[in-house]
């Protein structure tokens, strides 16, 4: 016992085992999914060494001194641009987005590489000694900092990630202490535009709104014109940018509205995988019994709709279980950022907390039909090499945080 | 504000409770969905993999009086193509080896645009094994193009009968919109004849193969190992009421002419043979048929499509004399003293109608006998048009005979009424009811109402509608159900029979105009006829029945441009009957049990 108390002070288990079982729910799914499968039946073998590769990675960055990852934050970040930049000049091009360097047989997803750059970027950034964020500058410089990845991920077009990033750019800005007025300065844009798309009255009736709170806010003529005319111009953007969405972009927001509509089309996807899910019942169809999956009616389906392998295969149980692995593990980083032993520190966590989160939000939402057909992988579980590689690194990062909580410098 | 600051427990709330309640949220969905919805999301999930593959079922079989097949069934293999997955540069190879000429399969999938391009077209019917090597020597360079095995019907027991028995095609696009739940795309019905008025006993109950299939709609393997399969059932086989001797007799004598025989049981309207000639060959129709086949059917002069027996209609000549005696005996107009001098003709008005002979003094029995003309042409004068007309249509001409095909013609009878209609009140005159008393003039019969009318005087006045089906098997339960024939009587006195069945006797056993004929062990009695045709040659007709004292056949000869009755088709009427009751009396109906009947039904296959 006493071994094991001194072993639990230096590395959390209760973050690290979930995470492993994560990976092994999500070994055995992909092998499920692609073993008798014409072109993916090696994926498995694949994902097996990803996830040893990403446990060496993890071991080093659980290893390196705490200061590092502070220090080595605006370089990361940098790097991170630039590679953002290059892959839109240079990237291949897959499932309709310019997203991957093509490093001989492996690929490299540089969005991957820059949510851990844009998340210890804005730590540092945030909680840099004298930074007031209820400041409009400093909220300026901290929206600019996580906008840019969200507008070159954009151009990819990647919208399931630069709605990460935007994500997380606002939960770090939240966490930091921003106002009521901040918050409304930061989110109403967003919320108008969103409403811009269902018509010109349900624009008219946001930006009423965005009024009504202008005057409750009580601030002088020039911020709440200000105010007005970013939400105003947003909804405008928007609508300008839904226009120039690819359609199949298009058609999954459509296809989300009513996914029965048009069965072999854009919902087919959405649909197949509530059938999936839904016809696992309680215990499941068996492993490598699932009908589903194992004549392929879900496309791709060891990458975004990895979760219906398991509900259809290990029925409520099996995935009432991931979901719950998932839970011990927000519930864990969340208490981290309470211990944590600095502020970067507690940033970090929460950014690392809301990727996941998020993430895991997006995909799980989507697998049960509560959210938009939005592909983003599964921590832990999809098929990926970036996507396991950064996971672990971020793994490593925050039991490192953990290790050092009670380090005082 | 305590509120805001860096990570204050007010922020520290909204974060806790977005995670727990997106957690909630999900497991309140999975518990729906998995638990609640199980069974709704189940249902989708087998209706998206699990396809059902119906097999056709071979359908019924036909057997004659006696149990003997007439059309059985076959097995062959249908070539087929599925449009969306086909590539059409494959046409010229496929069109060669099944030996067929360029355009032909752009033809077939033309004509069945309208389909959906996921259902596959039957290109060709009964290939050639050699051709199936070929196919699965190759099938993974076909994209689209596949074989089934079915059953198609086999016409090789030795006679023709394709008016009667008709043949079966894929469904036509109005009828399988009106009758959805019943058919698919593709399948056969029967489209004339018999296999079409009983295509519900014939077609059986397909069978169910459920497969599984991925989302490619590629097979996996059956689903639940093939225990929710169903076997198709086999239709009904149908014994008929012909008599495959006679029917072959009558089709050996028609083999280079024109014409029609049908023969009939005159007690209870069985049809004992039936057939039109030419004929054409059920063979054809039971592969897709191709253009060149179908051209050739359509512009033969002798027209092999057209179901003389019981469609073509004409004058029947003297055959119809017996209307008019048999009237006016029923009258009272004459009785068996009246005679009549017959001197080569008979004036009426400025007009001269002629007999073939001087017949000197003629009674009603000699006149039929004879076949006098003069001895009509006054009787149907006294007689008047109208009574005429009623006798004609109480023996059932003018109208259908309601014989169980669907092909039929009622004919024409003459009356006031019609002659009205076409000339006008006043465009027309006694002198055109005259040529009526010979059956000439504007009167139109069929062979099957000759027939019928044969029967009529064979079995005084009584007998049934004309039909082919005795009884049909059912295939589950084995069982034999006898079709109950609708029985008629025209209610004309034995007495008047009598006399014109004694004159019909002399026609073949005395003097008569028919005595080529006699057999030595067979007493026919008949009338001949001569129906005049405005396009050439006139026909020879010839009604009977026999044997005189117990009538069991009644028949009736049509041979197109042939001249006189007696000579073309008293004879086939002769070797018919012949062909019929002497096998009658050799070998009575063998007593199958009905289990065996279906044993060789099966056999038959």
């Amino acid at each position: 016992m006493h071994i094991n108390y001194k072993l639990q002070d230096k590395f959390d288990f209760s973050i690290f085992i979930p995470a492993v079982g994560l990976i092994i729910f999500g070994l055995l799914a992909i092998y499920s999914s692609t073993a008798n499968h014409p072109t993916a039946s090696g994926n498995f073998q694949k994902q097996l060494v990803f996830v040893l590769i990403s446990l060496v990675v993890f071991i080093i960055t659980f290893s390196l001194p705490l200061q590092t990852f502070k220090k080595f934050s605006i370089a990361l970040y940098g790097i991170s641009i630039f590679f953002l930049i290059a892959v839109l000049l240079v990237g291949k091009t897959v499932y309709g987005a310019k997203s991957w360097f093509g490093i001989g047989g492996f690929g490299f997803q540089p969005s991957e590489l820059a949510k851990l750059g844009t998340i210890l970027m804005l730590s540092y950034w945030l909680t840099y000694r004298s930074r007031d964020i209820n400041n409009l500058k400093d909220i300026g410089v901290a929206l600019a900092i996580g906008i840019l990845p969200v507008i070159l991920i954009m151009l990819e077009p990647d919208m399931g990630t630069s709605i990460v990033f935007l994500i997380i750019t606002i939960s770090l800005i939240f966490w930091s202490g921003i106002s009521l007025f901040g918050l409304f300065v930061v989110l109403s844009p967003g919320v108008v535009a969103i409403v811009s798309i269902m018509g010109t009255y349900a624009f008219i009736i946001a930006l009423l709104f965005v009024v009504a709170a202008l005057f409750f806010f009580k601030k002088d003529l020039f911020n709440s014109l200000t105010v007005f005319v970013i939400n105003l111009s947003s909804g405008f953007f928007f609508d300008y940018v839904y226009k120039i969405l690819k359609p199949h972009q298009q058609n999954r927001i459509a296809s989300f509205l009513d996914p029965m509509a048009d069965p072999l089309g854009a919902g087919y996807n959405a649909l197949q995988a509530k059938v999936a899910i839904g016809s696992g019942g309680f215990l499941g169809k068996g492993f490598l019994h699932g009908n589903q999956t194992q004549l392929r009616f879900i496309p791709q389906q060891w990458t975004d709709f990895i979760y219906c392998v398991i509900g259809e295969e290990f029925g409520f149980i099996g995935s009432l279980l991931v979901i719950s692995l998932f839970l011990i593990i927000f519930l864990r980083l969340f208490k981290l950022s309470a211990i944590a032993k600095d502020s970067f520190s507690v940033l970090v966590t929460i950014g690392v907390l809301t990727l996941m989160f998020s993430h895991f939000a997006i995909n799980i939402g989507m697998n049960l039909g509560i959210t938009p057909v939005i592909g983003l992988p599964l921590p832990f579980l999809s098929y990926g090499g970036s996507t396991q590689l950064m996971n672990m690194v971020m793994l490593g990062i925050v039991l490192n945080i953990y290790k050092n909580r009670k380090l005082h410098t | 504000m305590n509120d805001n600051h860096f990570g204050s427990i007010f922020r520290r709330r909204i974060i806790y409770v977005v995670i727990v309640g997106f957690f909630a949220l999900c497991v309140i969905q999975l518990f729906n969905m998995q638990i609640l919805q199980q069974p709704v999301y189940s249902e989708k999930s087998d209706e998206n993999s699990v396809k059902p593959i119906y097999q056709l079922a071979p359908r019924g079989i036909f057997f004659d009086r006696n149990h003997k097949v007439l059309v059985g069934n076959k097995p062959s293999f249908t070539l087929r193509i599925t449009p969306s997955n086909y590539d059409t540069k494959l046409t010229p190879y496929i069109e060669a080896i099944l030996g067929m000429s360029p355009g032909y399969i752009d033809r077939i999938l033309k004509a069945n645009e309208a389909y959906s391009k996921f259902i596959p077209r039957k290109i060709a019917r009964d290939v050639s094994f050699k051709v199936i090597a070929w196919y699965e020597e190759n099938s993974s360079k076909l994209p689209g193009v596949d074989y089934v095995m079915e059953t198609q019907r086999d016409y090789s027991f030795g006679i023709g009968g394709s008016h009667m028995f008709g043949y079966t095609k894929e469904i036509p696009l109005g009828t399988y919109q009106k009758r959805k739940s019943e058919y698919d795309i593709g399948d056969e019905i029967g489209f004339n004849g018999i296999e079409k008025t009983y295509e519900d006993y014939l077609r059986g109950e397909k069978g169910i193969n459920y497969l599984l299939v991925d989302s490619r709609q590629k097979t996996i393997g059956r689903y639940m190992d093939g225990g929710e399969d169903q076997q198709a059932v086999k239709g009904a086989d149908l014994i008929l009421s012909i008599d495959k001797e006679a029917q072959r007799v009558a089709e050996e004598a028609f083999k280079d002419k024109r014409g029609a025989v049908v023969a009939l049981d005159p007690t209870n309207g069985e049809v004992l043979a039936f057939l039109s000639a030419p004929e054409y060959n059920l063979e054809d129709f039971a592969k897709v048929t191709s253009n060149e086949v179908w051209r050739e059917l359509n512009t033969n002069p002798d027209k092999p499509m057209f179901n003389r027996a019981s469609m073509s209609t004409f004058a029947p000549g003297s055959t119809f004399k017996m209307i008019s005696a048999i009237a006016a005996l029923e009258e009272g107009i004459i009785d068996t003293n009246s005679k009549i001098n017959c001197a080569g003709g008979y004036q009426f008005g400025d007009r001269y109608f002629k007999c073939l002979h001087v017949h000197g003094s003629v009674d009603v029995e000699a006149s039929i006998e004879k076949s006098c003309n003069t001895f009509y042409y006054s009787l149907v004068n006294k007689l008047g048009l109208d009574l005429w007309s009623k006798y004609s249509k109480k023996f059932g001409f003018g109208a259908k005979t309601k014989i169980d095909i669907p092909e039929e013609s009622g004919g024409i009878v003459p009356s006031t009424e019609y002659y009205n209609r076409v000339y006008g009140k006043n465009g027309w005159t006694r002198g055109f009811v005259i040529s009526l008393g010979i059956g000439q003039g504007e009167l139109n019969v069929t062979p099957l109402q000759l027939a019928q009318y044969a029967s009529l005087f064979a079995n005084f006045g009584k007998s049934a509608h004309p039909h082919f089906l005795k009884s049909y098997v059912d295939t589950k339960t084995k069982e034999k159900y006898d079709v109950k024939p609708q029985y008629f009587d025209i209610g004309i006195s034995k007495k008047s029979f009598d006399i014109i069945r004694r004159a019909m006797y002399l026609v073949v056993q005395g003097a008569g105009t028919a005595t080529n004929i006699r057999l030595p062990d067979i007493a026919i009695a008949g009338k001949t006829g001569t129906a005049q045709n405005p396009h050439g040659k006139e026909h020879s007709i010839f009604v009977g029945f026999a044997p005189y004292d117990n009538p069991k056949i009644a028949i009736a000869v049509i041979v197109e441009n042939a001249g006189f009755g007696s000579t073309a088709a008293a004879p086939i009427a002769r070797d018919v009957i012949k062909a019929y009751l002497k096998k009658d009396k050799k070998e009575e109906p063998k007593n199958l049990e009905v289990s065996q009947l279906a044993e060789g039904a099966n056999n038959a296959h």
